[in-house]
C-alpha cells in the first residue's frame, strides 16, 4: 500500500517493517517509529474529526500532546478509549481508531447544520436558550445537547486490562528528556546523585530527533546516562501533577503501544515520585494565531509540519505557506522543502529580520508586513488568504494544502505554577515564564524561555548541576554541550487576524475570539470567569495552543496588558491521563482489604451467608437446607439461644490492653461511669462520651490484674476509640504512666449462650468453677481451654446466660470445634449477625444503630450510668441545655400491633390523629423469637410516658403507615433473671 | 500530598497520618466548666498563614505530633512531639 | 490434652510453589513461624528496661527506625517507647512470660504472637514488588539491614524490617489483614514472578 507522502529516508522511522492498521474501517500501513497522526499523514488522511460543537471538519493540527483536534477513538469491545490524541498514539500492528463526534460519515456530518446556527450558538447560549419551559431542560434539551456536543463514547464495559500503583523516590527529577532534560540528567547523575528522567515520549531527545545533524550527541548522552547506575531513565512516562514537598505524578504507559498487554503486564502504571528537587525540562508549545476559518484541515502548527518532515519522514502537505511571527518558525519552511514540499509563501507581519533574510536566499516568497485573513477549501484546505496587516478586504490568495502557523512558543509552565510557583509576563517572548520558586524545582530550557538547542541544553546542565548542589552531592567536571545556533523566538505582536468568519482561540472546545469579546460583555471579564463561560481552554488539551491567545483577546477587549489579564490557575492533570491509571489496583478485591476473623474458614465449611461489616467479613447466618428463607435461618438461630444453646464468633470486637499505675485513673476519665472500684477477675459494662457529650462507645472492661485491663470495643469503633485513647494520653494527661496495645488481632473469641451455655463451657473449660457462687455474672478468670491458654468472660449480649472465650487467634479453631462437640448433646447452633441482632433487640441493648454520634447517655435510657463524682470525657459538655431536655426523643422499644407486618428502620414516628410531625424514629427492627411479630428499637419523644400508647411508623417513601405499640426497650427478661441464672 | 517530617520515623506521606486539628487549644481541667469545654472544642481561629495541628502518624509509629503548617502554600516548617511547644511564626 | 498447633492465617492461601511470571530470579516467599511481643516501657525507666534487655535477651533496645537482634531474641522499634520482641516460634507464650519477667515494674507486656504473622520475602525483585504498594525509600542509600519502619501497604499497616542486603525483608502484619496483603504481594510480585518455598 503507497504512503504518497512518505519520504525516501530520514527520521526515526523504519520503513524495513510495515504495521497495518485501520481508520474509520479504512486499512492503511505505516511504520514503526510512527505515531497514528504521522502514519494517516503518510496516507493523506487529513480530515480525523469534528468538533465539538460546530462539528466543524478537523484534521491533525500539531504533533503531540498538545493536541486539539485529532482526538480520535483507539481500539475496539471493551478496549475501547475515546478521546485519545492520534499525535500521541504509538502505532502498532493490528491498529484499530475512528473518528468520533460525527453523525453519518466523517466526510459529511449531518451535524454541521449546527455551524450554520452558529450566530445562536455563542458562548453560553443554552443558560440563554434553553430556558424555557424549564421542565424540558432534563428530558428534552440536555438530552439533545449531550448528543450533539461531545467527544468519544467509551465503551460502557469494564475494563479488562490491569493498572498499577507504584512509588519512587530520588534525588533529583527531570520532567522532560530534550536538550535540556537529557543535559540536566547528565550533569545531575555525575555527581552520584539518584536521578529520575521521565518523557511522555518513546523516543528521548525532544527536539533533538529532528535534528539528523545532532544525533550524535543525542548518543552520546543518552549512552552516557544509561551508564549512570543511579539514573533511571523512564520513557513513555507523563509527569501529570506537582503537589506539595516534591511530590509528583506519573503515568508510564506500559503496554500502550501494543494490541494488549501481555501476561503479567499492566497497560499503565501511575508513579507518585518524591524527589529532593525537581528539574522541569517542560518545554514549550507552539502557540496559534486566531484567524478565520485557522481550523480548517490543513492548518497545522508550523513546528508540527517540521517535526513530521523530519522526525517521522512525512509531507504533511505538498504546498505549504508559513504563517510566522518569529524566526524561530522559519525551519519550518526549510524542513519541508528539504522534504519535497513546494513553499508557496512565507506570510509574516514583521518588516524584515535575519530569518527572512535566509529565507529570501533560498528563493522563497516572502509576504512581509501580512498576515493570513482566511482559508479556503471544505474539509481539507485548497487556499489561503492575504493581506496587509490590519488591512480591509480579502486579500490575495494563495493555493495550499498546508498553512504552517506559529505565534510564538509557550513554555509549558503546567508544573511549575502547579508546584505554587507564580508566572511572570517576559516582554520579549510575549509569553509568561515561571517565576521565583516556591518548592524545591528550577525551570529549564524552553520551558522558562531559553529557545535553541545549544542553549537549553546548556541552561539544562545548569539546572542539573545545581539540583544535584542542592541535594548535597559534588558537582562533576562538564560535559560537551550540543553546537547549535540559537533560534530568535520573540515574536511580534499579533495574536488575531479581524475579520469574517470563525477565528479560534480554543480548536477543542469551539471557542472563538467572538466569544471571549461576548464573556467580557457579559461581565465575566476576570480570566477564570471567561474560561468558566466560555469553556476556554477547558478541553483536554488544556489550552496549550492557545489559552494564552484568549486571555490576549480578553486584555484588548478590556483594554489591558496580556501581563495583567493573565491564565487561569494550573491544575493536575498537565495531559489527559486514563481514570483507570488513577485507580490502579483499587478495584474490585483491592478497593479496600477485607478483614478475616481466624475463624473464617469454619464459617465457610459451614456455608455461612456473610455479611459486611466495616471491612470485616462477618457471617450473616448459617443457611439450611430446610429453611424456607433467610429469616427461617435467623429465627432458628435465635431460638437456640433463647432454649437450649448458641456459639458465635466475636472476635472482631476490638480489644485494648490498658496496662501501668494510672491505668485505673485514665479508664476513670475516658469512660462515664466508674472503673477504679472493679475488683480484680470482675467485667463491667462502660460508657465512653466524646468530649461534646454525646456518646462515643460502649463495650465490657475487666481488670485482669492490679495495673492490668483488658477493654472491649465495638466492632466499628475499634480504631476510633483506640485514637482517642492515645490523643488523651498525649494532649491532655501526658503525666499518666499508662500503656495502651491493641490486642485484637491476637485474641479470638467465642460467645457461647444460652441456658444450656453453663454445661458446654464446663466442658471445654479446665480449671475453672463454673458455679453461680463461684463464677457469677461478669467474672472474669484466665483458664485453659480445650488444652490451650484462655480467658473466660461470664457476660452476655444475646439477655441469656452466657459466657465468652477468648484465646490467641490461632487456636480458635480448635475451641470452636471442641464447643461444638461438647454442645451437640444440648443441641448447640452457630448463630450468624442477624440473630445477634435480633437477640440484642429483645434485650434492648444498644448497638450502632442507637450510637449513632447524635444520642446521650440519658437519650439512650443509660442516664444513671454517669458518675456524679469525678472529672471525664463528656461531663461537662453533656451537661448543656439542649442535651438534657426532658422533650429530646428516648430510647423506646416498639411491637408491631398486627404482628404480621412490617416496620423498618428509618421510618418516622407519628401521632396518629395529630399534625403528622416526626416524634422520633426506628432505629433498629426485628422479628421477636420470644413473642411473635415484628419488634424494634427507636428514638421518640417522651418516650417514657408513651409507654403502652399507639403510634405509627410512617414510612413514605414505601407508601406505608404501620401502627405500633410503645414498649419498654427491655422487651426480654427485664429483670435481668436469665443472665445471672 | 503533604509530607511530614516524623520526628521519629523520618518523612513520610500525608497518607500515613491523621488529622485532628488545633493543637493550640488545651483541653480544660476539671474545673472547666461549659465556656471553657465550649472555646476548647469549638473556638477556632482558621488562620490564613501558619497554624499548629495535631496529625498523629496513625499508620507508623502512632505518636501524636504538632506540625507547623501553612494554611495557604501547605509548607511544614516544624515538627515536634506532643509535650513541646511550637512557636508560631507570623503569616 | 496437649496444645495443637495453631492455625496459621495464610495455611489456605500460600500454598508452596511458582505463580505469576516463570522468572529466572522469583521473589521468593517464606512463612518464618514467630513469637512477637510488644513491649511498652513504663515512664522514666527507660535505663532500667535497657539494661533488663541486655541482660535478659543480650540485645540493644534500638533506636526508632532500627533493630537489633540479641542472642536469641530480636527487638525491633515500632513507636516511642514500644517494640517487638521476637523470636522463632517456641512454646506458647513462654516469650512473653520471660519478658514479663525480665521487665517486671519496668514495661507492659502484650502477647502478639498470634495478632501478627510475618512473611519474609527474599531476592533482587523485592525492592521493585516493594515500590509497588510501600511508600518508603528502601533504595540502599536510605534503608538497610538492621533498618524498620511500621508503614501501610495495600492499606494494611506493616511493619518492614530488612534481615539482609541481599536483599531479605520481614513484613509483619496484623493477622486478621495477612490474607489481603498477601493477596497483594502475590499480584504485585506476578511481574517478576513468585517462589513459595
Amino acid at each position: 500500500m503507497s504512503q504518497p507522502h512518505r519520504r525516501q529516508a530520514g527520521g526515526h522511522i523504519d520503513r524495513a517493517r510495515r504495521l497495518a492498521f485501520t481508520f474509520d474501517g479504512r486499512r492503511f500501513e505505516g511504520h514503526p517509529g510512527d505515531t497514528l497522526a504521522s502514519a494517516l499523514l503518510a496516507n493523506g488522511v487529513r480530515l480525523v474529526g469534528r468538533s465539538f460543537k460546530y462539528h466543524r471538519p478537523r484534521g491533525i493540527f500539531s504533533a503531540g500532546v498538545e493536541e486539539p483536534n485529532a482526538l480520535v477513538e483507539l481500539r475496539e469491545g471493551a478496549r475501547r478509549e475515546p478521546n485519545t490524541r492520534a499525535t500521541v498514539v504509538e502505532l502498532f500492528d493490528g491498529l484499530v481508531a475512528g473518528s468520533q463526534n460525527r453523525r453519518g460519515s466523517l466526510a459529511f456530518d449531518w451535524m454541521a447544520a449546527a455551524g450554520l446556527l452558529a450566530p445562536w450558538l455563542g458562548a453560553g447560549f443554552y443558560y440563554k436558550t434553553f430556558m424555557w419551559p424549564a421542565a424540558w431542560w432534563e428530558r428534552v434539551y440536555e438530552p439533545m445537547i449531550r448528543r450533539a456536543a461531545g467527544l468519544g463514547h467509551a465503551s460502557g464495559m469494564p475494563d479488562p486490562d490491569r493498572y498499577e500503583a507504584a512509588h519512587a523516590h530520588c534525588d533529583v527529577l527531570v520532567v522532560g528528556a530534550g536538550p535540556a532534560g537529557l543535559a540536566a540528567a547528565r550533569a545531575a547523575g555525575a555527581t552520584g546523585a539518584r536521578v529520575i528522567l521521565a518523557d511522555q515520549d518513546v523516543l528521548l531527545g525532544g527536539d533533538l530527533l529532528n535534528e539528523p545533524g545532532l544525533e550524535a550527541w543525542r548518543h552520546e548522552t543518552l549512552s552516557a546516562i544509561a551508564g549512570m547506575p543511579e539514573v533511571t531513565v523512564m520513557p513513555r512516562t507523563t509527569v501529570f501533577g506537582f503537589y506539595d514537598q516534591g511530590v509528583l505524578g506519573a503515568v508510564e504507559r506500559v503496554a500502550d503501544h501494543v494490541p494488549e498487554p501481555p501476561p503479567h503486564t499492566p497497560r499503565q502504571r501511575a508513579w507518585t515520585i518524591r524527589a529532593r528537587e525537581v528539574v522541569l525540562a517542560t518545554g514549550a508549545h507552539e502557540r496559534l494565531i486566531a484567524f478565520p476559518g485557522n481550523d480548517r484541515p490543513g492548518v497545522m502548527l508550523a513546528g508540527a509540519a517540521r517535526g513530521y518532515a523530519r522526525r517521522h519522514g512525512v509531507r504533511a502537505g505538498e504546498s505549504a505557506v508559513l504563517f510566522a511571527t518569529h524566526d524561530g518558525a522559519y525551519d519550518a519552511a526549510f524542513a519541508m522543502a528539504e522534504a519535497g514540499a513546494r513553499i508557496v509563501a512565507i506570510v509574516d507581519p514583521r518588516q524584515d529580520s535575519a530569518a527572512m533574510q535566509r529565507a529570501r536566499e533560498a528563493g522563497f516568497d516572502i509576504r512581509t508586513g501580512s498576515e493570513v485573513c482566511g482559508t479556503v477549501g471544505l474539509t481539507a484546505l485548497r487556499g489561503v488568504s492575504v493581506r496587509g496587516v490590519g488591512a480591509a478586504g480579502r486579500g490575495d490568495a494563495f493555493a495550499a494544502d498546508l498553512l504552517m502557523v506559529s505565534g510564538g512558543w509557550n513554555p509549558a509552565v503546567h508544573l511549575a505554577s502547579m508546584s505554587g510557583a507564580p508566572l511572570a509576563w517576559d516582554e520579549a517572548l510575549l509569553a509568561f515564564v515561571p517565576g521565583a520558586p516556591v518548592q524545591r524545582e528550577r525551570s529549564a530550557g524552553a520551558c522558562r524561555g531559553v529557545h535553541g538547542i545549544g542553549a537549553a541544553a546548556a541552561d539544562g546542565a545548569a539546572a542539573g548541576h545545581a539540583a544535584a548542589e542542592a541535594a548535597g552531592f559534588v558537582a562533576m567536571p562538564a560535559f560537551p554541550l550540543p553546537d547549535a545556533p540559537a533560534a530568535d523566538c520573540r515574536p511580534c505582536e499579533l495574536w488575531e487576524v479581524k475579520g469574517r468568519g470563525k477565528a479560534f482561540v480554543d480548536l477543542q472546545d469551539d471557542v472563538t475570539a467572538a466569544d471571549i469579546r461576548l464573556a467580557h460583555r457579559e461581565g465575566f471579564s476576570h480570566i477564570e470567569h471567561a474560561k468558566r463561560y466560555t469553556t476556554h481552554a477547558m478541553g483536554t488539551d488544556q489550552g496549550k495552543t492557545g489559552g494564552i491567545v484568549g486571555a490576549a483577546v480578553l486584555a484588548e477587549a478590556r483594554g489591558e496588558p496580556v501581563s495583567r489579564v493573565g491564565l487561569p490557575r494550573f491544575r493536575p492533570y498537565a495531559a489527559p491521563i486514563a481514570w483507570g491509571a488513577m485507580a490502579g489496583e483499587g478495584v474490585g478485591k483491592h478497593f479496600q482489604p477485607t478483614r478475616r476473623t481466624a475463624l473464617h474458614g469454619v464459617h465457610e465449611a459451614l456455608g455461612a451467608a456473610w455479611l459486611d461489616a466495616g471491612i470485616w467479613k462477618r457471617p450473616a447466618y448459617y443457611p439450611r437446607p430446610a429453611d424456607a428463607d433467610a429469616w427461617a435461618s435467623v429465627l432458628r438461630e435465635a431460638r437456640a439461644v433463647r432454649e437450649r444453646v448458641g456459639i458465635c464468633d466475636v472476635s472482631t470486637l476490638g480489644k485494648i490492653m490498658v496496662e501501668g499505675p494510672d491505668a485505673a485513673t485514665f479508664l476513670d476519665r475516658v469512660y462515664a461511669n466508674t472503673f477504679s472500684t472493679l475488683p480484680i477477675g470482675r467485667a463491667r459494662y462502660g460508657l465512653m462520651l466524646r468530649d461534646d457529650g454525646i456518646v462515643f462507645d460502649d463495650g465490657t472492661t475487666s481488670r485482669i490484674g492490679p495495673e492490668s485491663w483488658f477493654v472491649t470495643t465495638t466492632t466499628a469503633q475499634a480504631g476510633p476509640v483506640m485514637q482517642h485513647l492515645e490523643f488523651h494520653l498525649a494532649s491532655a494527661w501526658p503525666d499518666l504512666d499508662v500503656s495502651l496495645a491493641s490486642v485484637t488481632d491476637q485474641w479470638a473469641a467465642i460467645a457461647i449462650a444460652g441456658p444450656r451455655a453453663r454445661e458446654v463451657v464446663a466442658a471445654v473449660v479446665q480449671g475453672l468453677d463454673l458455679s453461680n457462687e463461684a463464677f457469677p455474672f461478669m467474672a472474669v478468670a484466665d483458664c485453659t481451654a480445650a488444652g490451650v491458654p484462655a480467658r473466660l468472660f461470664r457476660i452476655s449480649f444475646s439477655g441469656e446466660l452466657a459466657y465468652e472465650i477468648a484465646m490467641p487467634a490461632g487456636y480458635a479453631t480448635h475451641v470452636w470445634q471442641a464447643a461444638m462437640e461438647a454442645g451437640a448433646t444440648h443441641g448447640i447452633e452457630p448463630y450468624g449477625m442477624e440473630a445477634l441482632g435480633l437477640l440484642r433487640i429483645e434485650k434492648g441493648h444498644v448497638a450502632g444503630p442507637e450510637l449513632n454520634g447524635q444520642t446521650t447517655a440519658q437519650d439512650l435510657g443509660l442516664g444513671r450510668m454517669l458518675k456524679k463524682k469525678g472529672d471525664f470525657i463528656g461531663r461537662v459538655l453533656a451537661q448543656r441545655p439542649g442535651l438534657t431536655d426532658p422533650s429530646r426523643p428516648r430510647l423506646v422499644g416498639l411491637r408491631s400491633v398486627d404482628p404480621a407486618r412490617q416496620i423498618r428502620v428509618g421510618s418516622h414516628l407519628v401521632l396518629p390523629g395529630g399534625d403528622g410531625r416526626s416524634q422520633g424514629w426506628i432505629t433498629s427492627v426485628t422479628r421477636s423469637v420470644v413473642e411473635p411479630g415484628w419488634i424494634g428499637l427507636g428514638m421518640l419523644r417522651e418516650g417514657e410516658a408513651r409507654i403502652g400508647s399507639e403510634v405509627l411508623a410512617a414510612n413514605p417513601l414505601m407508601g406505608e403507615e404501620v401502627p405500633v405499640r410503645v414498649v419498654s426497650a427491655h422487651m426480654h427478661d427485664p429483670e435481668n433473671i436469665r443472665v445471672r441464672a | 500530598m503533604l509530607r511530614i517530617p516524623c520526628p521519629h520515623c523520618g518523612a513520610r506521606d500525608e497518607a500515613e497520618f491523621a488529622y485532628r486539628g488545633d493543637a493550640t487549644v488545651t483541653r480544660p481541667g476539671p474545673d472547666g466548666d461549659i465556656a471553657a469545654f465550649h472555646d476548647y472544642l469549638y473556638a477556632r481561629t482558621n488562620p490564613r498563614g501558619w497554624q499548629v495541628e495535631w496529625w498523629q502518624h496513625s499508620a507508623g509509629c502512632r505518636a501524636f505530633l504538632k506540625v507547623l503548617r501553612h494554611t495557604v502554600t501547605h509548607e511544614v516548617r516544624a515538627v515536634a512531639n506532643a509535650a513541646e511547644t511550637l512557636e508560631v511564626p507570623p503569616a | 490434652m496437649s496444645a495443637p498447633e495453631p492455625t496459621h492465617p495464610l495455611a489456605a492461601h500460600a500454598a508452596p510453589g511458582r505463580h505469576g511470571a516463570a522468572g529466572e530470579a522469583p521473589l521468593r516467599v517464606t512463612l518464618p513461624p514467630r513469637d512477637i511481643v510488644q513491649v511498652m516501657a513504663r515512664r522514666g525507666r527507660a535505663d532500667a528496661l535497657a539494661e533488663a534487655a541486655r541482660a535478659s535477651f543480650g540485645l540493644d533496645l534500638p533506636h526508632a527506625g532500627h533493630a537489633a537482634t540479641g542472642k536469641d531474641a530480636t527487638a525491633i522499634w515500632i513507636q516511642p517507647g514500644h517494640w517487638l520482641l521476637t523470636a522463632p516460634r517456641g512454646v506458647e507464650g513462654a516469650l512473653a512470660a520471660r519478658a514479663a519477667a525480665a521487665f517486671a515494674g519496668l514495661a507492659a507486656v502484650a502477647d502478639q504472637s498470634h495478632g501478627r504473622i510475618t512473611i519474609a520475602i527474599a531476592g533482587p525483585a523485592a525492592h521493585s514488588v516493594l515500590a509497588r504498594g510501600c511508600r518508603l525509600d528502601l533504595h540502599p542509600r536510605a534503608f538497610g539491614p538492621g533498618r524498620a519502619a511500621a508503614t501501610q501497604i495495600a492499606h494494611v499497616g506493616c511493619l518492614i524490617h530488612q534481615t539482609d542486603a541481599a536483599p531479605v525483608f520481614e513484613l509483619t502484619v496484623f493477622a486478621t489483614l495477612a490474607e489481603p496483603f498477601f493477596h497483594w504481594l502475590m499480584e504485585a510480585g506476578a511481574g517478576a514472578g513468585v517462589l513459595i518455598e
